[in-house]
C-alpha cells in the first residue's frame, strides 16, 4: 500500500530515510527545484499511508529532435520499503510520461558499474547497456571497487516510438567512452 | 580615451570575475576608476567584485550610487543585478528594473526583469500589476497567467488580510475564466484554474472543467492534476462516483495506488446524509467492497500487498462505523499477511496500526507469531524472524517489561544477530547487512532497560553491540543515529559527533537532522577551552539557510518562465518554511551561547546579535525537524526510543527558543546602546528578510519580553528555568541604569556598517542628563547571589550522587553562562568616568561584590570538574565497563580486547568533556571582565 503522488518541494524535509544511503546523493536545493520547475511531471514519490516517504524518482526529458528521450536522474527506495515493487512502479511512471507526454524515443539512465542490484533491476525492466562511461562518477573514496566504482553504464530502453529499437545495441558493455563525451 | 578603448579595458574585469579572481578584478576597477571616476559601468563592476570579496558595506554604497543614476545600459544593469542579488537587496533590484522599464517601456526584457524582481521579493501585488502592463504592451498569454498566479499567491499569502483573500480569489477567477476559451490549455494552466475554483469552493465548476476533453486528457497523464481531481471529488461529495472510477482503475488497469483503495473506502463509508440516491445499507456496501478487495488480493498473492491492507483498513473502519463484523476477520487478515508477506521489511510498519485486537484474538495472534523460528537459515527466514521480534515487542504489556525479562530479550536478539551475520558476509561493504535490525532492536531493548532502572551498564551494552554492528554495516544510518543518541546520554559528545559526521548530512538535511547533535550543544561544547568543533558544526549546518534565500526564489522565477504553475505555490511555501525554521534559530541561539564563551564580547558583537535575535523573536517558526527518521520499536503505550533518549526528557522547541531569546535579548539590550524602538532594517546587509506572519509580533517588544507562559517554561529543565529567573532579576535590577546611561537622541545613531561602534566616545554629558537624575541605587536582589550558590550546591550534590555526566555538565555550563551574562550586563559600569559623573559608585560596589562571589562559585565548579574528570578514563573505569558487558563476551566475535577498546574510547571521551568544560570555566573565570 503505497501512495503514488507527485514529488513536492516539501518532500525535501522528509526524504532522509531514503537519502541517508551511499547510492543516493543529496544535492543542493537548486538541483531538485530545477527538476520541479521544468519537469514536474517527471518527478514522483511513493508514500506510506502513515506519512513516511518510501522512495522517489526524478527525471527529465531532453535531447535533440532526432534523439529526444526521457532520462532517469535519481531513483531511490528506502531500505525498509525495498522489494515491494516500488522501483518498478516508479520507473513505470517515468516511462509512461516519457512515452505519452514527451514522445521520447527511449529512456536512459546512468548507474555505477558496481551497483549490481540496480543493474539487475533495470535489466529486468527491459533496459540494456548502451555504453560504459569512464570516470562518470567521482570516487566514493571507499576502497577497492576501483574503476568500476567510478565508471557508469549508460542504460537504455526503447519506447513505443522507436519501433525498430534503434536506440539500443547488443554489445553495449564493450563500447567505452569517456565522461566528457557524454555530458 | 574613446569608449571603444575603455570597453577593451573593461574586458579583463569580466574575465577576472568569471574565473573567480575578484582581487584582480578589484585592482583593475580601481585603476580604471582613477582615470574615469564617473563611469557607472566601472562602479557597478567594482560593486560586484566587492560583493564577491565579501566587502558588503563598501559594495552597498557603490550600488546605491549607481542605482540613483537609474541606469538603462545593459552592461551596468547586469553587473548591478548580480551584485544586488548576491547582497540579498531584493527591494533595490525591484527599483533597478522598474526604473529601467519606466524609461524604456518598449523594452520587454526590462519589464520581465521588473516582474521577476518583484517575484523574488514576494511582492505579489506589484508583480501582478507588472504582468498586466506587460500583457497590455506585448500581448502574450503567459503574462495573463503570470498575473493570475500572482493574484492567487497574494490571496494565499499569510500576510494578506482574511477579508481580502476572497476578493483576490474572485478576481483571479474572473481573469482566468475571461481568457480560458482563447488560450492554449496545458496541464499547469489547468492546475492553476482548478486550484482557484477549489479555493473558492466552486467544486461543480471544477468538476466540469476537469471533465472536459482536455481536462480528462491531462488528468490521465499528469499526477498533479489527477491529485487535485481527487480532492475536488471528495470535497464536492462525489465519493460514490470516484469510488466507481477507482474500481475501474484497480480492476481494469491493475492500478495499485493506495489512493484508489482509499476512494473505494470513502465511497463505502459515505455518511448516509450525503447519499444522493437510496443506496444499499452500509453493511451491504461493506460486504461488496470486501468481495472486491478479496478478489484483488487473491489475484495479487505475494506480488502486491495493497489489497490485503485495504481489507484490514475495511475492518478497522467497520469498527469505527459500528458495522457488525466478525472479530476473527481482522485476526485472519493479519495472519494471512504475515504468512504471505512476513518476509518483507515493511511488514511491521504495515501491520502495526491494525493490531487492535480483543484479548482472545490478541492471544491467538501472539501464539502464531511466537511459532516463528529464529534460526536464520536464509535471508527470508531472517526477515521473518526480525518481523516476528518487532511484532511481538509491539504488543508487550507493561507487566512484561521488567529489567530481567528485557534482559533475556536483549540476549536473544544479540545471539541471533551473530548467528545471522554470516548471511551477509559476501555482500559488498557498501550494502546494508541483513542482520542489522537485530542489533538495532537489541539496542532499543537495552535503552528500555536503562529507562527502567537507570543503570548506565545497559547503555554500555548497547554501544558495544552497536559499535560492532556499525563496523559490519557502515552504511546503516539507523545504527549511527542510535549511537549518537546513546553517546549523548552517556556524556560522550565527541563520539556522538563522530558518528553523526559519518552520516554525511548535507544541504537541506542539516535543517531536518542537525537537532540530533546540536540540540543543547552548549551542554557539551568545549568552546570555552578552545575546541570549536560544535561551533563549526553550528555554522556549517546554517549554510543551507543562505542557499535558500539565494536560490529558491530563482526557481520560483524559473517556474514562472517555464509556466509550471503547479510548483510555484509549493516553492514559495518551502522557502518560507526553511527561512523561518525552528531548528535554524535553535542553532542560532546555541551559537550565540557558544560564541560568548570563547570570543571577547565587543559592543559590535552585542549589537549585531541583538538585532538578529530581535528579528528572530518576531518570527513565526516552522518545525521541520525529522522526528521520524529513527524507527521506534518500543512496545505500544510506551515512550518512543527517541523520547527515551532525549536529554532531560525535554526536547527544545518553540517554547524553549522563546525563553532563551528573551534571556539573550534582555541581556544584550541592556548592554547595547541601540534604541530598540528604532527600525533596524538598515542594520542588515540584505533586505530585512520577509517578515513571517506572527500576530504576536505586533505587541511592543518590552511587553512581550516581560511575559512567559507555563507552556514555554515546560520545555526547560529546572536549571534552565533558574537561569531565566536569574536573568530576569538581574536585568530588572540594572535596566534603569542602562536606560539612564544609554546615549539618547542623535547619539543613538545606528552603528556604522563597518562595525566600528561609537559607544566608547559616548560620554555621559551632552545628552541633557543631569547626574542627579540617576535612578536610585537599590540593593541587588538576593536571587542573583543565590543563583550561584544554588548552582554550586546542586553541582556538588550531583557529583556526590554520581549523577549522569550530562546532568553534571548541565549545571556547570549553565553556571558558566550565568557568569558570562553577568559580565555582559555589567560591562557598561566599567567606565570610571561615567561612574564618577553619575555617582554610581555604590552600584559598582554591589556589582564587584556579586561578581567576586559568582566567580568563586563558578570557579569551584570548574576545579571540581577537572578533578572528577581524572576519575574517568582510568583503568578502573574501563574495567568496570568491561564487566558491565561481560554477558556480551560469550560471543566469540565480542572479544575482551574489543570491549575494552570501546570502553576506552567512551571513558576517554567522557574524561575529555569534563576536563575541557572544567578548563573552559577556569579560563572564563580568569578572563578580566
Ligand atoms: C535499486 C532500488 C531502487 C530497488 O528498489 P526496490 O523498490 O526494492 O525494487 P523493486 O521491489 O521494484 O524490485 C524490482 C525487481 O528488481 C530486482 N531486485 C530489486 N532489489 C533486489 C535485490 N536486493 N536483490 C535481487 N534483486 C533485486 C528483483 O528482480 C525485483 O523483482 P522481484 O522483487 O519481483 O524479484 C533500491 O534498492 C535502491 O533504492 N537502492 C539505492 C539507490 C540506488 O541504487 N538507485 C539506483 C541508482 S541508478
Amino acid at each position: 500500500m503505497s501512495i503514488i503522488r507527485p514529488f513536492r518541494a516539501d518532500d525535501l524535509f522528509r526524504f532522509n530515510n531514503i537519502n541517508l544511503n551511499i547510492w543516493t546523493e543529496t544535492y543542493g536545493l537548486g538541483f531538485y527545484f530545477n527538476y520541479l520547475s521544468r519537469w514536474p511531471d517527471m518527478c514522483c514519490a511513493a508514500q506510506h499511508p502513515n506519512g513516511r516517504l518510501m522512495g522517489y524518482v526524478l527525471g527529465k526529458a531532453e535531447g535533440s529532435p532526432h534523439d529526444f528521450h526521457g532520462h532517469v536522474t535519481a531513483l531511490s527506495v528506502a531500505p525498509e520499503y525495498r522489494r515491494l515493487s516500488l522501483a518498478r512502479i516508479l520507473m513505470n511512471f517515468l516511462e509512461t510520461a516519457s512515452d505519452d507526454v514527451y514522445g521520447g524515443l527511449f529512456v536512459d539512465l546512468y548507474v555505477r558499474c558496481t551497483n549490481s542490484i540496480a543493474i539487475d533491476l533495470y535489466e529486468g525492466l527491459g533496459y540494456s547497456v548502451y555504453r560504459r562511461v569512464r570516470e562518470y562518477y567521482g570516487s566514493l573514496g571507499l576502497g577497492p571497487g576501483g574503476k568500476d566504482e567510478e565508471d557508469a553504464f549508460d542504460m537504455r530502453k526503447p519506447m513505443s516510438k522507436d519501433m525498430y529499437r534503434r536506440s539500443v545495441r547488443p554489445n553495449g558493455r564493450d563500447v567505452i567512452v569517456s565522461a566528457h563525451d557524454v555530458s | 580615451m574613446s569608449s571603444l578603448t575603455l570597453e577593451r579595458q573593461i574586458r579583463p574585469i569580466y574575465d577576472a570575475l568569471d574565473s573567480g579572481s575578484h582581487k584582480s578584478a578589484l585592482v583593475t576597477c580601481n585603476k580604471l576608476l582613477k582615470k574615469h571616476p564617473k563611469n557607472d559601468h566601472l562602479k557597478a563592476l567594482k560593486a560586484l567584485a566587492l560583493t564577491r570579496a565579501q566587502k558588503f558595506e563598501e559594495a552597498i554604497v557603490l550600488c546605491e550610487e549607481v542605482l540613483a543614476t537609474k541606469p538603462t545600459d545593459d552592461g551596468i544593469i547586469n553587473a548591478l543585478m548580480h551584485a544586488l542579488r548576491h547582497l540579498g537587496r531584493f527591494a533595490d533590484l525591484v527599483k533597478l528594473f522598474e526604473d529601467a522599464f519606466k524609461q524604456q517601456p518598449d523594452n520587454d526584457e526590462f519589464g520581465r526583469q521588473a516582474f521577476f524582481a518583484n517575484v523574488r521579493a514576494g511582492n505579489w501585488k506589484a508583480a501582478q500589476l507588472l504582468a498586466n502592463k506587460l500583457n497590455k504592451q506585448f500581448r502574450n498569454d503567459r503574462y495573463v497567467f503570470w498575473g493570475i498566479t500572482c493574484t492567487f499567491l497574494q490571496a494565499n499569502d499569510p500576510l494578506t488580510a482574511p477579508e481580502m483573500r476572497d476578493i483576490l480569489l474572485k478576481l483571479a477567477h474572473r481573469l482566468i475564466t475571461a481568457c480560458w476559451k482563447q488560450v492554449e490549455v496545458h496541464p499547469d494552466r489547468l492546475y492553476l484554474h482548478t486550484s482557484i475554483l477549489q479555493q473558492l469552493g466552486l467544486y461543480e465548476d471544477a468538476r466540469e472543467l476537469l471533465g472536459t476533453e482536455s481536462g480528462r486528457f491531462f488528468c490521465a497523464r499528469n499526477l498533479s492534476c489527477d491529485h487535485l481531481r481527487r480532492e475536488i471529488m471528495k470535497a464536492g461529495g462525489w465519493q460514490m462516483e470516484e469510488g466507481g472510477i477507482a474500481e475501474q482503475r484497480i480492476v481494469e488497469k491493475r492500478d495499485r495506488n493506495w489512493l484508489e483503495f482509499v476512494s473505494i473506502l470513502d465511497a463505502t463509508f459515505l455518511p448516509s446524509t450525503l447519499h444522493q440516491s437510496n443506496l444499499p445499507d452500509l453493511a451491504q456496501r461493506v460486504a461488496k467492497t470486501r468481495d472486491l478487495f478479496l478478489k484483488v488480493s487473491e489475484q495479487d498473492g505475494s506480488h502486491d500487498r495493497t489489497a490485503q491492507l485495504a481489507l484490514m483498513e475495511l475492518e478497522k473502519l467497520s469498527v469505527v462505523h459500528e458495522v457488525p463484523s466478525e472479530p476473527s476477520r481482522l485476526l485472519n487478515l493479519l495472519k494471512h499477511y504475515f504468512e504471505v508477506l512476513g518476509d518483507k521489511a515493511a511488514c511491521y510498519e504495515d501491520l502495526r496500526s491494525y493490531i487492535d485486537l480483543g484479548s482472545e484474538e490478541l492471544h491467538d495472534w501472539i501464539t502464531l507469531i511466537e511459532k516463528t523460528t529464529h534460526t536464520p537459515s536464509s535471508g527470508i527466514a531472517l526477515r521473518r524472524s526480525i518481523n516476528a521480534h518487532k511484532l511481538l515487542r509491539y504488543v508487550l504489556s507493561a507487566t512484561q517489561l521488567t529489567v530481567d525479562q528485557e534482559g533475556i530479550r536483549a540476549t536473544d536478539l544479540v545471539r541471533e544477530y551473530f548467528e545471522a551475520l554470516p548471511l551477509g558476509k559476501d555482500l559488498p561493504k557498501l550494502e546494508l547487512q541483513p542482520a542489522d535490525d537485530l542489533a538495532i532492536l537489541a539496542a532499543q531493548v537495552y535503552v528500555n532497560m536503562f529507562v527502567l532502572d537507570n543503570a548506565m551498564a545497559h547503555l554500555h551494552n548497547a554501544v558495544v553491540i552497536l559499535e560492532y554492528a556499525s563496523k559490519k554495516s557502515p552504511q546503516s544510518y539507523q545504527i549511527h543515529l542510535e549511537l549518537v543518541r546513546i553517546y549523548r546520554l552517556l556524556g560522550a559528545p565527541q563520539l556522538a559527533l563522530d558518528h553523526y559526521r559519518l552520516l554525511n548530512v548535507k544541504q537541506v538535511q542539516n535543517d531536518t537532522m542537525s537537532y540530533f547533535i546540536l540540540s543543547r550543544a552548549t551542554n557539551f561544547s568545549l568552546a570555552a577551552s578552545g575546541d570549536l568543533a560544535y561551533v563549526s558544526e553550528c555554522l556549517e549546518s546554517s549554510h543551507i539557510y543562505f542557499s535558500n534565500s539565494q536560490e529558491t526564489s530563482e526557481f520560483i522565477v524559473k517556474s514562472f518562465n517555464m509556466e509550471k504553475y503547479s510548483q510555484i505555490h509549493e516553492l514559495v511555501v518551502f522557502e518560507e518554511r526553511l527561512d523561518n525554521s525552528l531548528q535554524r534559530d535553535l542553532v542560532k541561539i546555541e551559537h550565540v551561547r557558544l560564541r560568548i564563551s570563547h570570543e571577547p564580547v565587543s559592543s559590535e558583537l552585542v549589537d549585531m546579535e541583538l538585532i538578529e535575535l530581535k528579528f528572530i523573536f518576531d518570527r513565526l517558526h516552522h518545525d521541520n525537524r525529522d522526528l521520524e527518521v529513527l524507527p521506534n520499536y518500543q512496545p505500544r503505550g510506551q515512550p518512543s526510543f527517541l523520547s527515551q533518549t532525549t536529554l532531560f526528557g525535554k526536547e527544545p522547541a518553540g517554547g524553549w527558543l522563546s525563553i532563551f531569546l528573551k534571556i539573550y535579548i534582555k541581556v544584550l539590550s541592556g548592554a547595547s546602546d541601540l534604541d530598540l524602538s528604532v527600525e533596524d532594517d538598515k542594520l542588515l546587509v540584505g533586505d530585512r528578510p520577509r517578515q513571517s506572519y506572527n500576530p504576536d509580533a505586533k505587541k511592543p517588544l518590552m511587553e512581550r519580553l516581560a511575559v512567559q507562559s507555563a507552556d514555554e517554561l515546560s520545555e526547560l529543565t529546572e536549571d534552565e528555568v533558574a537561569l531565566f529567573h536569574y536573568v530576569t532579576d538581574l536585568t530588572n535590577w540594572l535596566d534603569p541604569f542602562h536606560n539612564f546611561l544609554r546615549p539618547r537622541g542623535e547619539a543613538t545613531k545606528l552603528p556604522p556598517k563597518n562595525g566600528h561602534s561609537s559607544h566608547d566616545g559616548a560620554s555621559a554629558d551632552g545628552h541633557g542628563r543631569k547626574p542627579d537624575d540617576a535612578p536610585h541605587i537599590s540593593e541587588p536582589p538576593d536571587s542573583i547571589l543565590s543563583y550561584f550558590k544554588n548552582a554550586y550546591a546542586k553541582f556538588t550534590r550531583a557529583v556526590t550522587a554520581s549523577r549522569p555526566i550530562y546532568e553534571i555538565l548541565h549545571i556547570a555550563t549553565l553556571a558558566q553562562e550565568a557568569l558570562l551574562l553577568f559580565s555582559i550586563c555589567t560591562k557598561r559600569f566599567k567606565d570610571a568616568s561615567i561612574v564618577r559623573i553619575h555617582k554610581l559608585g555604590m552600584l559598582v560596589q554591589h556589582i564587584k561584590t556579586l561578581r567576586a562571589s559568582a566567580i568563586d562559585a563558578v570557579r569551584d565548579i570548574g576545579t571540581q570538574l577537572i578533578k572528577i574528570s581524572e576519575l574517568e578514563g582510568t583503568s578502573d573505569k574501563r574495567k568496570q565497563f568491561v564487566e558491565n558487558c561481560i554477558a556480551l563476551q560469550t560471543h566469540a566475535e565480542i572479544t575482551h580486547e574489543y570491549v575494552l577498546d570501546v570502553g576506552k574510547k567512551l571513558t576517554e571521551s567522557q574524561r575529555k568533556v569534563m576536563e575541557g568544560v572544567g578548563r573552559g570555566i577556569e579560563r572564563v573565570c580568569k578572563t578580566p571582565m
